[in-house]
């Protein structure tokens, strides 16, 4: 297994398995108004955009940097994929409810985090899913 | 539009300097080992600048190593 198949595996599983028991986690502690539970969720806040904020200033100097050219075809490939997903899902999660509630209605802010999150989720999920895909099938030329 | 292909010549060039493996020819020219293997099937064109280093592994021209081949070319 290769750094790209490695790094696809570990988003997979922070995006299906990590990612939906900590948000489980906040919800339940939020809904039952657990002590502390505003500084837990300011802190996630900001936790998460100076983390995405360094991943984006980093991520040259990081994993991406060691893929040699044809890993990076791959993962650009996938990046493709991802973003043709990331825009079908936000036109469904945008205009279906248009469509399906009538459009008096609006969308409450609340639930616009909830909609960019998935959104990105779903991004990261269909990029990794395209990588281990795409190395899978040279596999089995290989063979 | 024409059909066009580059094939090669690594698997040939790699045992006739010492039986090197496609992990050594690799790391030599720092690429993984499932690159080599596709570009040895045909499946992926190298780019320029590791189509050189490869070549420069095994000592000889790119041309020696990869050869361009097209119907326009054959017929």
């Amino acid at each position: 297994m290769n750094r790209l198949q490695k790094s696809a595996w570990f988003n997979i599983v922070v995006v299906t398995v990590a990612f939906p028991i900590c948000s489980a986690c906040v919800f339940l502690l939020a809904r039952t108004n657990a002590k502390g539970i505003d500084y837990l969720i300011i802190f996630l806040v900001f936790g998460s955009l100076t983390g995405l904020g360094g991943y984006l200033l980093l991520r040259k100097k990081g994993f991406e940097a060691h893929f040699d050219e044809r890993e990076k075809m791959i993962y650009n490939r996938a990046l493709v994929w991802a973003m043709i997903a990331l825009l079908a899902f936000l036109c469904c999660v945008c205009i279906i409810p248009f469509f399906v509630l009538g459009g008096g209605n609006s969308v409450r802010v609340l639930y616009l985090p909830v909609i960019c999150l998935s959104t990105l989720l779903v991004g990261q999920l269909v990029h990794s899913a395209a990588v281990l895909i795409q190395c899978s099938l040279e596999a089995e030329d290989e063979q | 539009m024409s059909n066009n292909r580059i094939t090669n010549q690594i698997r040939r060039l790699r045992f006739d300097n010492g039986e090197m493996t496609q992990q050594q020819l690799a790391d030599k020219v720092g690429v993984t080992r499932q690159t080599i293997i596709a570009i040895e099937a045909g499946k992926y064109a190298p780019s320029l600048p590791l189509a050189f280093r490869i070549a420069r592994v095994f000592g000889v021209g790119v041309e020696e190593v990869f050869q361009y081949e097209d119907e326009d070319s054959q017929a």
